[in-house]
């Protein structure tokens, strides 16, 4: 294949995955159509998404004017704002909350698109844009946990960084150094410090938030031009226009949505889920208390980690990874009666890990 | 209150003979963890999380002239109602000091469980819903607000908030009433407008 080939190859794919003729208001709102039947609420778990993401933007601008990122500063700030700004408790609830019902929302939003074969022709960039858009909610996620500057913050971002390092002992030649570097990189300073909370919040407040506006907008830009995917293999029981009406039962299931967020936030501190020992100042010369993990959102990799030799997990969340970002071409020719029980599998095994995995690290480890 | 005259002495001068050593007092620690299951640590009581020996902030160590003055009446308020401030406690340990005094909390050390008993039933410190006896007894930090069981701690918000949750619930939903009218306004117009362009 010759060079004026390729270019024509790749001009003829991306015309057919950015079709902009269509870029309209007459294509993308008033002929738009949602199709209806089982698996219909499927669509609504990517708006969901987003609602809970506006709302993190929202919560987290309001969090800014009194968060102070220095070691020193960080965890009295973040007290300040529960204990004396008004409704600061209620806004930095409501942000932690958001911060995983996000995480929850994207993760049941892939499956549900995997379930649907959403990822066909011409959706491929979609659901590409969807994976990166996956890494960056846990990028977030895992910078996010380490402002407030508490023990499980720190030490649990202590752990994360050495699991880093680790991965240099696998990698042949000088691969073998750019695991530490990566650390150095993140880390900024011999041990987690003020240069590590620097670059935890550049990442989290706007390294990530341009990321996330650039891959999102492109993804929504995606969804509106080729419409929603058909999601079953059988004909719908009918199809409803996107305007008014499907974008009306969005905007309710974002109303319930936002019901359900206040009164978590109002009536459920996040913080009283974890032990309280977890979430004093953190004190690089005390000792360093029992229960330190991730956020549940890492449960997943985290206690397969803790039993299994770190190799098996790095083959592992490579190979993951890999599948994800080419299920469009992976998955090209499989049913989606197949993809429904592979979705299923994949939902049970992360409700398992989730729920109880520090029981079954404890049935092995004792 | 009569109190025994002997042994006040006796007590005393065993807090005399010890009065250079910090007391952590660790079964109170280790029955809570075990009750509760929950991690605890020194910081229940103390305001060091790895109890008064050190020289960090809230340590011995790390104490005033006027403080540790402070903690020598503290340390010799053996009945209760002395009104002691303890720098090394905060403010749930001196509670505990206050209200039963040191004699019957060191009494109490062969029964951790008894704590509970002998602590005001209504006392909520960090005004939480959650009673500190409760905290005590479920292994939740009496001194913070977002601590305490999810469950408790759900109840006891949400019959303090019912009001602006109600408010909100109502706003919520009207404003989706509200919007579903709009949005059918919309629609209806928008079919009028298409069916006169057809006809026209």
């Amino acid at each position: 294949m010759n060079l004026k080939e390729t270019l024509h190859n790749t001009e003829k794919f991306l015309a057919e995955r950015m079709p902009v003729e269509k870029m309209n208001y007459a294509s993308m709102v008033q002929k738009k159509e949602v199709p209806v039947h089982g698996l219909a609420w499927g669509y609504y778990m990517g708006g969901l998404a987003m609602f809970f993401f506006m709302v993190q933007i929202a919560t987290g601008l309001m969090l800014l004017f009194y968060y102070q990122p220095t070691v020193s500063d960080a965890h009295a700030s973040v007290e300040f704002i529960t204990d004396q700004i008004p409704a600061g408790a209620l806004v930095r609830n409501v942000h932690a909350w958001a911060s995983s019902l996000m995480i929850g929302s994207v993760l049941i939003h892939l499956l549900t698109a995997f379930a649907m074969k959403a990822f066909e022709k011409p959706r491929e960039l979609t659901w590409v844009t969807g994976v990166l858009l996956l890494g960056i909610t846990f990028g977030f996620g895992f910078t996010g946990y380490l402002l407030p500057w508490h023990q499980i913050a720190v030490n649990a971002t202590k752990i994360g960084l050495q699991t880093i390092e680790e991965i240099g002992g696998y990698l042949p030649g000088q691969m073998a150094e750019w695991p530490r570097l990566a650390k150095e990189i993140i880390q900024g300073e011999a041990s987690v410090g003020q240069a590590t909370l620097s670059r935890f919040f550049s990442l989290h407040v706007i390294i990530l938030p341009l990321a996330i506006f650039g891959v999102l907008g492109f993804h929504l830009v995606s969804v509106q031009l080729h419409g929603m995917s058909k999601g079953i293999d059988a004909k719908p029981r009918r199809l409803e226009k996107f305007f008014p009406t499907f974008l009306l039962k969005d905007l309710r299931v974002w109303g319930i949505a936002f019901m359900v967020l206040f009164i978590l936030g109002a009536c459920l501190p996040f913080e009283s889920l974890f032990a309280y020992p977890l979430f004093e100042p953190f004190d690089p010369k005390g000792s360093t208390p029992d229960g330190i993990k991730p956020e549940w959102y890492f449960f997943w990799v985290y206690y397969p980690l803790e039993l299994l030799p770190l190799w098996v997990i790095l083959v592992g969340s490579t190979l993951l990874a890999g599948v994800l970002l080419a299920t469009p071409w992976i998955f090209k020719n499989t049913n989606r009666q197949s993809l429904r029980l592979i979705a299923i599998a994949a939902g049970i095994y992360l409700i398992i890990m989730t729920l109880f995995g520090e029981n079954i690290y404890h049935l092995f480890k004792g | 209150m009569r109190t025994n005259p002997f042994i006040t002495g006796f007590t005393a001068l065993a807090a005399l003979a010890f009065g250079g050593t910090a007391h952590a007092y660790p079964e109170f620690q280790k029955y809570v963890s075990q009750k509760s299951g929950r991690t605890v640590n020194c910081a229940m009581c103390h305001m060091h999380s790895d109890g008064p020996e050190g020289a960090a902030p809230g340590q011995i160590g790390h104490l005033t002239m006027g403080e540790q003055a402070e903690l020598g009446r503290a340390r010799a308020a053996f009945e209760p109602h002395a009104n002691v401030k303890s720098p090394i406690l905060n403010a749930f340990g001196n509670h505990i000091i206050n209200s039963l005094g040191k004699k019957q909390f060191l009494e109490l050390r062969v029964t951790p469980s008894e704590l509970a008993n002998k602590l005001p039933k209504d006392s909520d410190l960090d005004g939480d819903g959650i009673t500190d006896v409760d905290e005590y007894l479920t292994g939740t930090h009496p001194l913070i607000k977002s601590d305490g069981l999810p469950w408790l701690l759900f109840k006891a918000n949400l019959a303090a908030n019912l009001g602006q949750i109600v408010l909100m619930l109502a706003a919520t939903v009207l404003g989706l009433w509200g919007l579903h009218h709009l949005l059918h306004g919309f629609d209806v117009a928008t079919r009028l407008q298409d069916n006169d362009e057809e006809s026209g």
